[in-house]
């Protein structure tokens, strides 16, 4: 047989369907990615950065959240940029674009693999440490379910990273545009926590902002988790992602004629995605939950979530949400004593409560200030909020320094709500005293007040402060609440004894310190039962400002 | 060339009267220039200029004290040092290894003076502004992360250097602000701690005796 009588065959047409090549070439990338050589240093780096800080706060689903998207997303969205980056420059670096160039699958086609390659094993892994993390706080015991928003936020944060740094990488190959991908990344994230900080409205959209200047244990347990902000943060994120990955289809090598004009459809959609995020963001505004955007906002959301509290059984209930059953004795602990000596005085609380908040203003400098407790209705109740506290166990706190705060702080404000001294005035961030116009008919309120401090030992160490005039002395919610900041001072300002520059502005001849430091004297050597009974007698007179310091025993 | 001239000292390189001819001072030139080019030193210069300008246009609009009086100004070098630790890449891989004999002093040579370009360059860059822990701080700043850059080209090759002094920042940021006590994690310590000059010393120190005998790794053969 010669060649020429050879039978013929017609050669096999490999037809595949037009989705089969992206989806091989995925494949191939998912095996070949680089990105599975950062892997463990990425993981090396979430167990640092995200795992032990976890670890090191309470069990509180809102504060593992709020970590896994602020801390993760600090570290990993420069280093997925910088790696998308390496991933986009492959061809440049190797000089194989125009290779690559010609091939039957689209070139965008083939760069939107690669980078969904390198966005899958980033996700991949991230979502590994979420789980774990999750894991360990349910098998702890966290009350409620967990917010799955903050972790959107970070999944999209990824995608986003490694679409810019693709991006990036493709347009500029070269051996510094990796680190100078990460570099920028970076300090785009710096700059937007700079313009948070700097009340920039807009800056709210920053991936790294969990819920505005609120500190992590004072949302989604009373009230469901807000997303207005997470929704837009998505949005934006999206819209980042669609815009990078979009320009890479637009030049004339890049496809066909219809898959450019996708690609331009992507780049215009993910800019006005993007665009409008960064509008709405800049119509959120602070309420007592969270961040409230308006436009993204449901309704269903201010609901409460239902819960059966944890109450002690003492004279004076302490009845806690459930999330900080394990913090009953401590409460107990430190505001028992005090509710022992005021039980049964006309006005003193029956019961304590816990809620999220009593007030909530925002301050300077992305900061936001919480009321202290407040007692009301028939019978009196004490609504106590706990959020901003430091809570045992966080940060390593003992039990004792939450006890110790507890006492200090709000046991204070208590007595002054009592006894009609001004309180329910909000502390904010970086205030340092809020000043109350006191004259002489406060003196009194002030002796009793200072005395039942001493004696209770609520403040530590008293003393009458010299030039104090009546009496400085932690006065109210606003000096003793839970003032909190995003910006990380979370100064309790003015908690200590504090001048009030408006005493003696009452009208009047203001008594002296000697007078007043009298009276506390007196009201504070007397026995528990001689405290209570003229309490019972003349409490209402003492609220109404009719006693004077002569009429204390 | 014959079989019998093997082992012989080349026409540029044969020394007469024990002086060297003035050919092999011209080719030593040619050899420098040519490591520059390959290694994108050039480049890296550049890169370096743009970070101080950047760090100039920043401490512009930083507060003088405060968490982002240091952390933003720590960014811009972690960027040096990672354009740094890129110059270590080798294009030509095990060939050159086997045949530059010259090549660890060129490696540290280039290595020294582009770690004293960067400082000298950030310096200027911050000359007329506050910058929070003062040159003293830049320098101990600067040479531990350039010394993990280059730690991190040795391990992970020169292209993925940046890696190093990425993460070490994205680690340590927080610190800045929650005042660590731990002297590794010097960005976090006054610019006159000790124990802290020490590590990044140290650190510097390491990387830069890993780059000098050893280079950076070679690429993975799947990047």
């Amino acid at each position: 047989m010669t060649t020429a009588t050879a039978p013929v065959t017609a050669p096999r047409a490999w037809r595949v369907s037009s989705a089969a090549g992206p989806a091989r070439l995925l494949r191939i990338e998912l095996r070949r990615s680089p990105m599975l050589w950062l892997l463990p240093v990425l993981a090396v780096l979430f167990y640092v950065s995200t795992y032990r800080p976890a670890m090191d706060n309470p069990p509180f689903w809102n504060i593992r959240s709020g970590t896994i998207q602020s801390h993760t997303m600090l570290v990993f969205a420069p280093l997925l940029a910088g790696a998308g980056a390496w991933v986009g420059s492959r061809d440049g670096r190797r000089g194989l674009a125009d290779l690559v160039g010609v091939t039957a699958v689209p070139r965008w086609a083939g760069q939107v693999a690669s980078w969904a390659a390198a966005a899958i094993w980033a996700e991949a892994l991230y979502l590994a440490g979420v789980a774990v993390v999750y894991g360990v706080t349910a098998h702890q015991g966290a009350w409620g379910g967990p917010l799955w928003w903050p972790v959107t936020v970070g999944a999209a944060t990824v995608a986003a990273s490694c679409a810019v740094g693709f991006a990036a990488g493709a347009r500029l190959p070269g051996r510094f545009t990796a680190g100078l991908a990460a570099l920028v990344v970076f300090l785009a994230l710096a700059g937007g926590a700079f313009a948070i900080q700097d009340n920039a409205t807009y800056a709210q959209i920053w991936p790294l902002n969990v819920q505005g200047p609120f500190p992590p244990d004072s949302y989604g347990i009373f009230y469901p988790y807000l997303p207005d902000l997470a929704i837009a943060q998505v949005m934006f994120l999206a819209g980042l992602a669609a815009v990078a990955l979009g320009v890479l289809g637009l030049p004339a090598g890049a496809g066909g004629r219809w898959l450019r004009a996708a690609a331009a459809a992507v780049t215009v959609a993910g800019l006005a995605a993007a665009g409008t995020a960064v509008g709405l963001a800049g119509t959120a505004r602070v309420e007592p939950h969270g961040i409230v955007i308006p436009a993204l906002h449901d309704a269903a959301s201010d609901r409460a979530t239902p819960y059966t509290p944890a109450c002690s059984h003492g004279a004076v209930p302490v009845c806690l949400q459930p999330a900080y059953r394990a913090y009953l004795p401590e409460v107990t602990a430190a505001l028992g004593p005090l509710l022992g000596q005021l039980a049964g005085l006309p006005g003193a609380p029956a019961r304590v409560t816990q809620v999220v908040v009593t007030t909530v203003t925002s301050a300077r400098e992305n900061g936001i200030g919480f009321g202290g407790p407040v007692i009301s209705g028939r019978p009196p109740v004490l609504y106590l909020p706990l959020s901003g506290l430091t809570l045992p166990g966080e940060g390593n706190a003992p039990a004792a320094q939450f006890t110790a705060n507890l006492t200090g702080q709000d046991g204070t404000a208590i007595v002054n709500d009592l006894v009609g001294l001004p309180s329910g005035a909000p502390a904010g961030t970086g205030v340092t005293g809020v000043n109350f116009e006191l004259g002489p008919r406060h003196a009194a309120q002030f002796a009793i007040a200072n005395a039942l401090d001493r004696v209770l030992n609520l403040t530590g160490p008293w003393s009458v402060p010299s030039g104090a005039h009546p009496p400085g002395r932690s006065s109210g919610a606003g000096t003793g609440g839970n003032g909190a900041a995003a910006s990380g001072s979370g100064a309790l300002a003015g908690s200590g004894a504090g001048a009030r520059s408006g005493a003696g502005a009452g009208g009047g001849a203001a008594p002296s310190a000697a007078q007043q430091q009298a009276a506390v004297d007196r009201f504070a050597t007397l026995s528990a039962a001689a405290r209570h009974a003229w309490l019972v007698i003349h409490l209402a007179a003492l609220r109404a400002g009719r006693v004077t310091l002569s009429e204390i025993p | 060339m014959t079989a019998a001239e093997i082992g012989q000292a080349t026409p540029e390189r044969a020394r007469v009267g024990g002086r060297r001819r003035p050919g092999s001072a011209r080719a030593g030139l040619r050899l420098v220039r040519l490591y520059l080019a390959s290694r994108r030193v050039l480049a890296c210069l550049l890169v370096l200029a743009a970070c101080a300008v950047a760090l100039r246009t920043a401490l512009h609009w930083l507060p003088r004290t405060g968490p982002f009086s240091r952390q933003i100004p720590l960014i811009i070098e972690a960027g040096a040092a990672a354009a740094i630790g890129a110059t270590a890449r080798s294009p030509f891989g095990e060939p050159e290894r086997a045949t530059g004999a010259r090549l660890p002093v060129l490696r540290l040579g280039v290595t020294l003076v582009l770690a004293g370009a960067a400082f000298g360059v950030l310096a200027a860059g911050a000359a007329s502004a506050h910058l929070a822990g003062g040159a003293l701080g830049l320098l101990r700043d600067l040479g531990g992360l350039i010394g993990i850059a280059l730690l991190a080209a040795a391990v992970l090759g020169g292209a993925l250097a940046w890696v190093g002094p990425i993460g070490y920042l994205a680690v340590t940021l927080p610190a800045v602000a929650g005042h660590w006590t731990s002297p590794w994690a010097w960005p976090a310590r006054p610019p006159h701690d000790r124990g802290a000059a020490i590590c990044a010393a140290l650190v510097f120190a390491a990387g830069l005796a890993a780059v000098t005998l050893r280079g950076a790794r070679d690429a993975p053969a799947r990047d």
